[in-house]
């Protein structure tokens, strides 16, 4: 389902035509009797950045290490530039790998750490040479060119396996948690520089992450996995607005879940009665379902409104008492005590320094969204 | 943190003593000028000079040393295959039985591995007819035997530490298996390797017990004749011969703790 214009040439998934660079096709992978992957079919397109982000233990890795061939599949298939990988060994693979741990050759220099692949290749040793000082200005680790691994900080041994993945400039290059010893703010920075170089250098990425924000911000797509298994792919603004069920909704950012049953069932909207709220719930789009059926209602709390006065505009108001405020900077966040005693968070930027209206606890508001705010997700 | 306490103190006093004193006072008498061990008659390097005039105890000591150094290559090839066996290769059925038996010789008295391996030698010859008689062979390859046993728990404990991504790495970049095992798992563990050699080159050459069982005519190591002398009574050589070699061990072991602590580093 997509809810943008498709515009073919950035968004190759909703192109017929296109070709997946990568296709991953109901692999499955068994360590004894436990399954770490199940099932997972994926396409990727030529210059994309797809992140993988789940939970830890939820197979991320494992699935990118079967791509890199460290790992058989149980079943299934995996098709990268169109060449079937079975059999194919690591060494043959077109890929390369940034490893969680980095896998720094501990033993060699920085310099000789991103060579090594080149040498492999049989490349004149000249060219080596400026390829890796390339590699080297790119990742801004002139002045670290002949220390070793132990001598360098966490960030700048990211940086090395970074440099020592790309200089090969593989078709696909694997990324497993890139950025994970990284802190918040040099984080963010590496995150536009990859995605820079990414541009750059035409590269496909697949990353894997558990942070959604990480994915979010990198990500031409995003496939959530939980269990060993995909459960929804789409592109960040898809996966945030239109979760596919209860577990992508809560994963992905916070959110307010109501449940309740169908009682009006149109083309073009569903009214869902909830014990939660006094009053019916108002969702502008149409589902699959049937009147009867339960489901359950997600609602960013930034979509959500909250106000001292009754909110005539709005399609779907509760009343509730302030519980909790929480000041964030940029917004508030108030946790709202429903009639029902649900309570709900409500997030609301601060504008002006005071902020307009001085909400604090045991205030009576009223909370109210509009009929396009709310999605139905399966549970 | 408070240190330990002063009974703590004197026991650890007591039993350094213990243990150092005889050692202490062989050095001390191997510079002795009196021909009886138990009295000082002023310092002298003399009895070392009369050492190196030993055509017996020069002749032992090479035989020694080339038992040793063979030996200790040998354990270490194969200390190196048992443990990637143990280490890297996935569970097997006698996994468990084939660790054990690595490292049996750690534990074995002494007597008993001499004998075995004597009892062995014997079959052996009289079965296919090699080893023919005993001799610097069959004492290398008993050595060899223990050797390994030491090697093996030294190498698995760094292959343990290692990341396995690492070789991984090097795979994806495009290195095949063997090149992989050269160019990266070698030089990572080379300090491994470097201190198991050395431990089993000490052991080698401190070994009576065994090398006695699996000896024949004309293979003397110089433990056999120290032994063999000290029983015709101690004489002052026998305290210089003893320091030297107190020298060469005690060095093998504070290099081989080096390189452990440098591949920690490293690694
Ligand atoms: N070689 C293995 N043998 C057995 N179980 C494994 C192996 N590798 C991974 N697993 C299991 O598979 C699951 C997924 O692991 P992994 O892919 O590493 O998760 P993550 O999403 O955190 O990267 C985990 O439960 C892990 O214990
Ligand atoms: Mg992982």
């Amino acid at each position: 389902m997509s809810h943008e214009n498709a515009t073919p040439d950035t968004q190759p998934w909703n192109d017929p035509k296109a070709v997946p660079f990568l296709q991953v096709k109901n692999v499955t992978k068994k360590f004894g009797t436990f399954t770490a992957v199940s099932d997972v079919s994926l396409d990727v397109y030529k210059g994309e950045i797809f992140c993988l982000l789940g939970g830890s233990g939820c197979g991320k890795s494992t699935l990118l290490r079967m791509l890199s061939g460290f790992e058989d599949v149980t079943s299934g298939q995996i098709i990268i530039d169109g060449q079937d990988q079975a059999g194919v060994a690591p060494y043959a693979r077109q890929t390369n790998m940034m490893f969680q741990s980095y896998a720094l050759f501990p033993h060699m220099t920085v310099e000789k750490n991103i060579a090594y692949g080149l040498k492999r290749d049989g490349l004149p040793r000249d060219e080596v040479a400026v390829r890796v000082s390339e590699m080297i200005s790119l990742v801004q680790l002139d002045k670290f060119a002949n220390r070793k691994p132990h001598q360098l900080s966490g960030g700048q041994q990211q940086r090395v396996a970074l440099a020592r993945s790309l200089v090969k400039k593989p078709k696909l290059l694997m990324l497993d948690e890139p950025l994970g010893a990284l802190d918040k703010k040099l984080r963010e920075e590496t995150q536009f520089e990859l995605m820079e170089i990414q541009e750059n250098l035409g590269v496909t990425f697949v990353v894997v992450t558990h942070d959604q924000e990480e994915a979010m911000t990198l990500s031409s797509r995003i496939g959530v996995m939980t269990d060993g298994q995909i459960v929804q792919t789409g592109t960040p603004h898809e996966i945030y607005e239109y979760p596919a069920n209860r577990f992508v909704a809560d994963f992905i950012g916070s959110v307010n879940i109501f449940e309740g049953r169908i009682v009006e069932d149109e083309v073009d909207y569903v009214v869902v009665q909830s014990r939660e709220t006094n009053t019916d719930i108002f969702v502008a789009h149409g589902v699959s379902g049937t009147v009867g059926q339960k489901v359950a209602i997600a609602v960013r709390p930034e979509k959500m409104t909250i106000s001292k006065d009754p909110l005539p505009d709005m399609r779907n108001v509760i009343k509730g008492t302030i519980a909790e405020v929480a000041y964030m900077g940029n917004r508030s966040v108030y946790q709202v005590q429903l009639e029902s005693g649900k309570r709900v968070r409500v997030a609301h930027p601060n504008r002006t320094r005071r902020g307009a209206h001085t909400l604090t606890w045991e205030d009576e508001v009223y909370v109210g969204w509009a009929g396009q705010a709310g999605v139905v997700v399966s549970q | 943190m408070r240190g330990p306490s002063t009974f703590l103190k004197v026991m650890g006093l007591v039993g350094f003593i213990f243990l150092y004193a005889p050692i202490i006072s062989l050095v001390v008498y191997s510079f002795n000028e009196s021909k009886l061990v138990t009295v000082w008659g002023g310092f002298s390097t003399k009895w070392y000079v009369e050492l190196f005039r030993d055509p017996q105890i020069l002749e032992a000591a090479w035989v020694s040393l080339k038992i040793a150094f063979i030996s200790a290559t040998l354990a270490i090839i194969i200390g190196t295959v048992a443990s990637f066996v143990l280490i890297r290769f996935k569970k097997f059925r006698s996994k468990a039985l084939l660790s054990m038996m690595i490292t049996a010789p750690l534990v074995m008295p002494e007597v008993i591995i001499g004998l075995s391996l004597l009892l062995l030698f014997v079959a052996m010859e009289n079965l296919i007819g090699w080893p023919s008689g005993r001799g610097m062979l069959t004492i290398i390859i008993a050595h060899a035997t223990f050797g390994s046993a030491y090697a093996a728990v030294v190498i698995q404990s760094r292959l343990v530490d290692m990341d396995l991504s690492i070789e991984e790495a090097a795979l994806d970049l495009g290195a095949k298996p063997l090149r992989v095992f050269f160019d990266i798992t070698l030089p990572i563990i080379a300090p491994a390797l470097m201190s198991g050699w050395l431990l089993s080159f000490t052991l080698s050459l401190d070994d009576l017990v065994i090398a006695s069982f699996v000896s024949g005519p004309g293979a003397s190591t110089l433990p056999m004749v120290i032994f063999s002398k000290v029983r015709l009574g101690v004489s002052p050589d026998v305290n210089a011969l003893a320091t030297i070699i107190i020298g060469i061990v005690s060095l093998g072991i504070i290099v081989a703790a080096l390189q452990m602590n440098r591949g920690k580093k490293n690694g």
